[in-house]
C-alpha cells in the first residue's frame, strides 16, 4: 500500500466512494487532517510532547495554503485556550491540541470554555503527568478535568481520531460545549496506521460551517459572561448539565449519520464486542481495546464468554448504556489506564457508580494497568481476565504488573 | 437539524449574556452631595459700582456678537462709550486675573462693546409701554443722564434741565477730548434722547424755571447738578490774578474753545481734575508742574493718566503744599512747604503734616485750583436738608421731601467719579419708579462673590492684557487727538478668552467630559447643562473641576428636606 | 491659549448605571476610549474592576461587544477574537483588551509578552489604579515604593519600586506605546484614535484613579491625575516603533508631594522618603529625556 491510493484489498476497510485518499499515518497527522476537513478558522497551540507533530503538520498545511486557518503560536497552553475562547466567541470555529502538562495548565480556561458556551475542539494526547517526567500514555490528565463542563472522547485508532474530531464538530456547535477527543500518547499519536480520507464535500455535508444565533457581533453587541450573582449562577449551571444530557443522544445519532454520508462507524457512546451473552465483560477505552478484542476472541475460542465494551465517551457518561450492557454481564473487569489517588481506577469508579441502582449488581473488579506509558499486552488483559474469572468479590483497586512484591498480579 | 443551546428561555439567555443596559440601576440612590449649577458674582461685577454683567457681555464677545454684548451692558450703563474711556475701572482693581498675571483689560472692552455699536441704535424692546408719569432731573450729567435713560426704560416722561448750552455736565465740560472724543459723548447722549427723554439746555432751576413750579409740575424732581464748585485753599494771595480754579479752565477750553495760557503753570491737587487741567495745559504748550500735598501712593487721579501725564512732561512735586501765591497783582511765585505723611485719616489715606521750616518758592504764571469739587446747591429750598454741602439723601437716594431725589455728586454717598455717578442715577430711577408705583424696592445685593482660591488654575495658562494700542502724541502742542485707541477684535476676542469668568457658567464642557457616570447633558431648557440625578453618585469632580466656580455641592438631606 | 479646551467626540457609548465607585478614574477612561474608538469596537476585560463596573449579566452598559475573560488572559482572549473576525472577513473591527495593573503588571504579563512579541493587531489598555483594587486594595507589581495597602501595611509599605511596564512593552518591539491620563481627554483621546490607527500590537498604560485605594476624596480624581503627570511621577509620552520617543505635553515643575499629600496611602511618609521619592522621580524624567534625545538622534539617520 503507498499513500494516496486504495491500493487492492483495502477497499473493504476503505470505502473507495467516500474515500479521497488513503494515508499510512500518525494519529496526529491524523487530526491535523481532520482540522483542515473541518474549515477550521482559528488554530492556537503551545507545542507539547507528544502533540507536537499536531501543530508542525498543521503549520504545514497553513504554511501551503493547504487550509485556510489562522495559526496563532502562543506563549503557553493556557493561552492557546484563552485564544480558541476568543476566536469561538466571533463564532470561528476554532481549534487546539495539548496533553498532559498542558492540558493542567489550561484547566481554568476549560471552565471557562464550557462556562461561556462555546464550541471548541481540542485534541488531548494522553500522557503521564509529572513529577516525575513522564511523556507516555496515560489518561490522568484528561481525567483529571472531568468536571470542566468537557465532553470526552476517546478514541481507539488513528482512524477514529479523524472521524471523532469532525463528529466533535458537529456535537459541540449543536450542545454549545466544547469538545476534548483524546488519543494514547505514541500508541497511536506516533503509531503511523492507514487513515481514510475523507472527499471534502461530503465532509461539508455532513459538517457545515459554523454560524451560532449569538457572537461577538458589532451590530449585536451583547457582554458575554459579565458576573451572575446567586440568583442567576445555578440555572446557568443547570443548562450545562442539560446540553450534556443532551450530548448522549446526540453523539449515536451523529454518528449514523457520519455513518451514512462517510460510510464509517465506530459505534456511538460505547461500541459493544461479544457482549450480548457475555458472562465476563471486559471495560476498557483507547488503545488497550484494540489488544483486548484479540484476548476476547482467544477466550472465546476457549468456550469462556468473555465480552468487550470500549467507552468511547467519558463525559456526559453514558450510565444507562452501560447500565443496559453491563447489567447483562455476571463480572465486570474495568481496566484503567488511569488512578484517582486514594480511590481507584477512574472509569472503574464512574461504572461502579453507573450500577449501583440496578437491582441486580454484577461483582465488578478494577484494574489499574499501563501507567506512564507500559505496555498493556495481551498476557496482561488474560490476567486480568482470569483474575476476574476466580473472583468471589468486587476489588475496587487491583494493581497490574506492578515490579513490586506487593499485591499485584 | 441545528438546535442552538445559547437560546432564550423564558425571556432569559442560556449563556450569561447582556439583553439590556444598565439603566435600570439608578446610581443615584448612592449620592450624599448633590452637585448643581449656580452662578456667582464675579469680582468685577461687585467692582463695578454699576454693576455691569461683565463675564456675561465677555461671553458674547467671544461669540462676535457685539451688539448682543451691548445691550447686556446697557442694562446697567447708558454709557459705555464713555466709561471704557474715563472710567476709573475699580472692576480691573476687582479682577481675579490680577492674582495670577494682569487684570482684564475690561475697561477697554467696555469701549470695545461701544465703538464696535457706535453706528447701532437701541434695540427695539427698548421702547416700552408708556406711563402717565413725569419726572424732572436737575442736571444732565454721568448721574442725571443715567437716571433718566433708566426712568425713560420703564416709560416715564423725563425732562433733563441743564443750565449750560450742552448736555453732559462733567463729561463735556470737564474731561479733555484726548481723553473723551465729543462725538462718543454725543452719540450715547442721542441714543438716550431717542428714548423719549427731552434735555432743556441753557434752562437754570431757580432762575429759568422757579424749584415750586418744577416740583408742582412733576411726579417726581430728581436733584443731579453734580460738584462743580472748587474748593478753595483759603490762603494769603488767593485772590491775585492768574489763579483760578482748574474746572474753570477746562470748561473755559472745553466748551468755549478759550485757549490762553501761561507759559509756567503750576496745578494743585491729585484728582483727575488736576492731571486734566496740566495735560490740556501741556497741550497748549505751558511748562506744568503739579504740586500735590501726598505722596504717588494716595494720589487719587487713576495710576495711567498720572503715567501718561508724566510722559507728556507734566512734573509732579509731591508731598509739597502751597502756603501762600506771591506777586503784585498778578501770581509769580508760589511758597510752597514740604509736607510728611502722619497717620491715616477717616477716608484711609495718610493725612499730611507739614515739616517745619522746610518752605521753598517756585515760580508760577497761572495757577490751577483742583483740590476738590463741592455741589451749587444755590437754587434749593432751605426745606431740603443738606449735609456738608451735599444733599442728604437716604439708601434710596431720596430727600427728607417726600418725591425729591438726588444722585450723583450732589448727593452724599460716593464722590467724584463718573461711574459712581451712573450707578447713583440707576438707584434713583429705580427707587424713584418703585416710589410712583407705590412699591418696595430692594437692592440686589451681591454678595456671594467668587474669590481667587475659587478659580481652578489648571485650566488657564499665564498671558498678559495686551497693550493697548496709543495714537502719535510726539507732537503734543494742539495736538487734542484721542491718546488711547482701544483694542482691535482680537485683542478683545482674546481678551474675552482670556477671562476666568469667575462665578458664570461659559459652557466649557468641563463638567461633562469629566463626569464619569455620564450624568451630565448639554440641556434643551436653556440651561447650560442638566445633571440626570437618576445616575449622578455624587462624586464631585464636576465641582472640583469647574474652571470658576460655576457650581456648587451640598448635601443631598438640605435638598430632600426642603 | 489662555484656557483649556476640550475637544471631545460627543458619541457615548458607555452608558449610565454603571457599578464603579463615585469617582472611579477606570470609569472615566472608558467613556474616553469608546468615545476615541466608536461603535467598531469590541472589548476583552479580565477579571479587574471593570469586570463588575460593566454590570452583572444580563446587563452592560458599553454599547459594544464586550468579553469577559480569566485574569491572565485579556491579550490573548483579544488576540483570539481579532483573528476570528479577521478569518470571517472582517478586518476593521478594533479589539481592544481593557485590564487592570494586576492582570497586566502581574498575572497577565505572559500572556501579554506573548501577544506584543506576536505584534498582534489588538489595543491593549492597561488602566492602572496601582493596587489590586477589586479584591480590596492588596498591592501589585505596579504598586509604587513607599505606598499602603492591605498588604503592605504602613509599618511595612511596598519596598520595591513600581514595575516599569512600559520599558517591558517596549522591548517588544512594538509599532506603538503610549501613557495616558484621565486629566487630559484630549491627549487621552488622541491617543486612542492613533492606537485605532496603527496595525500591530499597541500598548496604552492608564494612570486611573481610585478613591478608596488611593484614600482620596472622590471630587480630586482629576486633580491627582494632573498632579501625577506634572509632578512627572506619570510622564505623558508615546514611543513609536520602539525608539522614537515623544513627550505629550509641557509638564509642569510641581513637586511630588503636591501629588502624594492628596493620598491618604502616602500619608505615613516621612520627609526623607517623600524627598527621596521626588529623587526618583527626577532621576527616571532624566532617563526619560535622554531616550528621546536618543530617539530623536536614529530618527535622524
Amino acid at each position: 500500500m503507498e499513500n494516496g491510493v486504495i491500493t487492492a484489498g483495502l477497499e473493504k476497510y476503505f470505502n473507495p466512494e467516500t474515500t479521497e485518499e488513503v494515508k499510512v499515518t500518525e494519529g496526529t497527522h491524523a487530526a491535523s487532517y481532520a482540522v483542515g476537513l473541518a474549515r477550521v478558522k482559528v488554530i492556537s497551540a503551545y507545542p507539547i510532547t507528544p502533540q507536537t507533530s499536531i501543530v508542525e503538520k498543521l503549520s504545514e498545511m497553513c504554511a501551503s495554503g493547504e487550509i485556510d486557518a489562522e495559526f496563532i503560536k502562543v506563549e503557553s497552553e493556557h493561552s492557546a485556550m484563552a485564544c480558541v475562547i476568543g476566536s469561538e466567541s466571533t463564532g470561528a470555529r476554532s481549534f487546539t491540541a495539548t496533553s498532559s502538562q498542558g492540558l493542567a495548565l489550561m484547566h481554568e480556561e476549560l471552565h471557562w470554555a464550557a462556562g461561556a458556551r462555546l464550541p471548541v475542539v481540542m485534541v488531548n494526547v494522553n500522557r503521564a503527568l509529572g513529577a516525575p517526567w513522564n511523556i507516555w500514555a496515560d489518561q490522568s490528565d484528561s481525567l483529571a478535568q472531568r468536571d470542566t463542563g468537557w465532553v470526552q472522547l476517546y478514541a481507539e485508532s488513528n482512524q477514529e481520531v479523524l472521524d471523532m474530531v469532525l463528529q466533535a464538530y458537529r456535537l459541540a456547535e449543536e450542545i454549545m460545549l466544547p469538545v476534548m477527543v483524546n488519543m494514547d500518547a505514541f500508541f497511536l499519536s506516533h503509531t503511523t496506521e492507514p487513515v481514510a480520507i475523507p472527499k471534502q464535500h461530503l465532509v461539508d455535508q455532513f459538517l457545515p460551517g459554523y454560524n451560532p444565533k449569538f457572537k461577538m457581533d458589532i451590530k449585536d453587541p451583547r457582554a458575554f459572561g459579565g458576573l451572575a450573582t446567586p440568583d442567576r449562577y445555578m440555572e446557568l449551571r443547570y443548562n450545562i448539565q442539560k446540553s450534556m444530557e443532551g450530548a448522549l443522544d446526540l453523539i449515536p445519532k451523529i454518528a449514523d449519520e457520519y455513518d451514512a454520508i462517510i460510510k464509517r462507524h465506530h459505534g456511538g457512546l460505547v461500541e459493544e464486542y461479544l457482549t450480548e451473552d457475555a458472562e465476563y465483560l471486559l471495560v476498557t477505552s483507547g488503545t488497550i481495546t484494540g489488544t483486548s478484542r484479540i484476548v476476547v476472541d482467544a477466550f472465546r475460542n476457549k468456550g469462556i464468554k468473555v465480552g468487550l465494551l470500549k467507552m468511547r465517551v467519558f463525559r456526559p457518561f453514558p450510565v444507562k448504556v452501560v447500565q443496559e450492557s453491563a447489567g447483562r454481564a455476571k463480572k465486570i473487569a474495568v481496566i484503567d489506564r488511569n488512578i484517582s489517588f486514594g480511590q481507584s481506577g477512574i472509569f472503574f469508579n464512574e461504572l461502579k457508580s453507573a450500577l449501583y441502582n440496578l437491582e441486580t449488581r454484577p461483582l465488578i473488579n478494577g484494574y489499574v494497568a499501563g501507567l506512564g506509558g507500559r505496555d498493556v499486552t495481551p498476557s496482561t488483559i488474560e490476567k486480568v481476565i482470569n483474575h476476574l474469572i476466580a473472583a468471589e468479590k468486587g476489588e475496587d483497586l487491583i494493581w497490574m504488573e506492578l515490579n513490586y512484591e506487593s499485591d499485584e498480579i | 437539524m441545528k438546535k442552538n443551546a445559547l437560546d432564550f428561555k423564558e425571556g432569559m439567555p442560556v449563556s450569561a449574556m447582556s439583553i439590556t443596559d444598565m439603566s435600570k440601576n439608578k446610581t443615584g440612590s448612592w449620592r450624599y452631595m448633590r452637585p448643581y449649577y449656580q452662578n456667582k458674582t464675579a469680582p468685577c461685577i461687585k467692582g463695578c459700582p454699576t454693576g455691569e454683567k461683565i463675564p456675561d457681555y465677555f461671553d458674547k464677545v467671544k461669540a462676535g456678537k457685539f451688539e448682543e454684548a451691548w445691550h447686556i451692558i446697557l442694562e446697567d450703563n447708558p454709557l459705555p462709550g464713555v466709561c471704557g474711556r474715563v472710567c476709573y475701572h475699580p472692576c480691573e482693581g476687582a479682577c481675579n486675573r490680577k492674582d495670577l498675571d494682569s487684570p482684564i483689560a475690561i475697561n477697554n472692552m467696555e469701549r470695545f462693546v461701544a465703538d464696535q455699536n457706535m453706528a447701532n441704535g437701541y434695540p427695539k424692546h427698548f421702547h416700552v409701554e408708556k406711563t402717565e408719569m413725569k419726572i424732572a432731573i436737575i442736571g444732565s450729567g454721568p448721574a442725571g443722564l443715567s437716571a433718566a435713560y433708566q426712568l425713560a426704560r420703564k416709560g416715564h416722561a423725563v425732562t433733563i434741565y441743564e443750565s449750560l448750552a450742552q448736555p453732559g455736565g462733567m463729561l463735556q465740560m470737564g474731561i479733555p477730548k484726548y481723553r473723551l472724543p465729543r462725538e462718543v459723548l454725543k452719540k450715547e447722549i442721542k441714543d438716550i434722547q431717542t428714548l423719549g427723554v427731552k434735555i432743556k439746555t441753557k434752562c437754570t432751576v431757580g432762575k429759568d424755571i422757579s424749584w415750586q413750579n418744577l416740583q408742582m409740575s412733576y411726579d417726581a424732581v430728581l436733584i443731579a447738578t453734580g460738584a462743580i464748585k472748587s474748593r478753595p485753599l483759603n490762603i494769603p494771595g488767593e485772590e491775585k490774578k492768574g489763579i483760578a480754579p482748574g474746572l474753570q479752565f477746562l470748561r473755559e477750553f472745553n466748551l468755549d474753545d478759550k485757549k490762553e495760557i501761561k507759559r509756567k503753570v503750576v496745578v494743585v491737587g491729585g484728582g483727575n481734575t488736576a492731571i486734566d487741567c496740566a495735560r490740556s495745559a501741556v497741550r497748549l504748550g505751558a511748562d506744568v508742574t503739579i504740586v500735590y500735598r501726598r505722596s504717588h501712593k494716595e494720589m487719587p487721579a487713576v495710576p495711567e493718566e498720572i503715567e501718561e501725564a508724566e510722559a507728556e512732561g507734566v512734573k509732579i512735586n509731591y508731598l509739597t503744599n502751597p502756603v501762600e501765591f506771591i506777586g503784585d497783582s498778578r501770581v509769580r511765585k508760589i511758597r510752597l512747604i514740604r509736607m510728611e505723611l502722619g497717620e491715616p485719616d477717616d477716608d484711609g489715606r495718610r493725612r499730611s503734616v507739614e515739616v517745619q521750616g522746610s518752605e521753598f518758592e517756585i515760580e508760577a504764571d497761572q495757577v490751577m485750583l483742583a483740590i476738590g469739587e463741592i455741589p451749587a446747591l444755590d437754587f434749593l429750598p432751605d426745606s431740603i436738608n443738606a449735609q456738608w454741602g451735599r444733599v442728604d439723601v437716604d439708601s434710596f437716594q431720596m430727600t427728607n421731601n417726600r418725591g425729591v431725589f438726588a444722585c450723583g455728586d450732589s448727593a452724599n454717598g460716593p464722590i467724584g467719579t463718573v461711574v459712581d455717578a451712573i450707578a447713583t442715577g440707576k438707584n434713583s430711577a429705580f427707587t424713584i419708579d418703585a416710589f410712583l408705583n407705590d412699591k418696595s424696592y430692594h437692592f440686589i445685593n451681591n454678595n456671594n462673590v467668587v474669590g481667587f482660591d475659587k478659580i481652578n488654575l489648571d485650566y488657564f495658562h499665564k498671558e498678559e492684557r495686551p497693550a493697548e494700542a496709543r495714537s502719535d502724541q510726539t507732537k503734543l502742542t494742539n495736538n487734542f487727538s484721542e491718546v488711547n485707541l482701544g483694542l482691535d477684535k482680537d485683542q478683545a476676542k482674546n481678551e474675552a478668552e482670556r477671562c476666568f469668568s469667575c462665578g458664570y457658567c461659559t459652557t466649557c464642557d468641563t463638567c461633562l467630559v469629566f463626569c464619569p457616570d455620564v450624568a451630565i447633558t448639554h440641556s434643551d431648557n436653556g440651561a447650560p447643562y442638566t445633571i440626570n440625578y437618576d445616575y449622578c453618585k455624587g462624586c464631585g469632580i464636576c465641582v472640583y473641576e469647574c474652571p470658576r466656580d460655576a457650581m456648587a455641592f451640598e448635601e443631598e438631606i438640605k435638598w430632600k428636606t426642603e | 491659549m489662555s484656557q483649556m479646551k476640550f475637544e471631545i467626540p460627543k458619541i457615548e457609548l458607555m452608558k449610565s448605571g454603571h457599578v464603579a465607585c463615585p469617582g472611579c478614574g477606570a470609569s472615566m477612561a472608558m467613556r474616553y476610549a469608546l468615545k476615541a474608538l466608536g461603535q467598531n469596537t469590541m472589548i476583552v476585560i479580565p477579571a479587574c474592576c471593570w469586570a463588575i463596573i460593566d454590570g452583572p449579566s444580563p446587563c452592560s452598559v458599553n454599547g459594544v461587544p464586550v468579553f469577559h475573560t480569566a485574569f491572565e488572559t485579556a491579550a490573548i482572549t483579544a488576540t483570539g477574537i481579532k483573528a476570528g473576525l479577521s478569518r470571517q472577513g472582517d478586518n476593521d473591527t478594533t479589539v481592544m483588551a481593557w485590564a487592570g495593573d494586576g492582570g497586566t503588571f502581574d498575572i497577565g504579563l505572559q500572556a501579554l509578552s506573548g501577544a506584543a512579541e506576536r505584534n498582534e493587531d489588538i489595543i491593549y489598555v492597561c488602566y492602572d489604579n496601582e493596587a489590586y483594587m477589586n479584591t480590596g486594595i492588596q498591592r501589585s507589581s505596579a504598586t509604587p515604593w513607599g505606598a499602603w495597602t492591605t498588604t503592605t501595611p504602613t509599618k511595612t509599605p511596598k519596598s520595591r519600586p513600581k514595575k516599569n511596564i512600559i520599558d517591558i512593552l517596549l522591548a517588544h518591539h512594538i509599532p506603538y506605546v503610549a501613557t495616558a491620563s484621565v486629566a487630559y481627554p484630549d491627549d487621552f483621546i488622541r491617543k486612542m484614535k492613533k492606537a485605532k490607527s496603527i496595525r500591530g500590537m499597541k500598548f496604552i498604560q492608564i494612570l486611573s484613579p481610585c478613591p478608596p485605594g488611593w484614600k482620596s476624596a472622590p471630587e480630586q480624581s482629576v486633580h491627582i491625575s494632573r498632579l501625577a503627570v506634572n509632578s512627572k511621577v506619570f510622564p505623558l509620552y508615546e514611543v513609536e516603533d520602539g525608539y522614537r520617543y515623544k513627550i505629550s505635553l509641557n509638564h509642569k515643575n510641581i513637586p511630588v508631594e503636591e501629588y502624594l499629600k492628596h493620598q491618604g496611602r502616602f500619608k505615613h511618609l516621612s520627609k526623607e522618603q517623600i524627598k527621596q521619592i521626588q529623587v526618583d522621580t527626577d532621576t527616571k524624567w532624566e532617563v526619560l529625556m535622554k531616550k528621546v534625545e536618543m530617539g530623536e538622534l536614529f530618527s535622524e539617520n
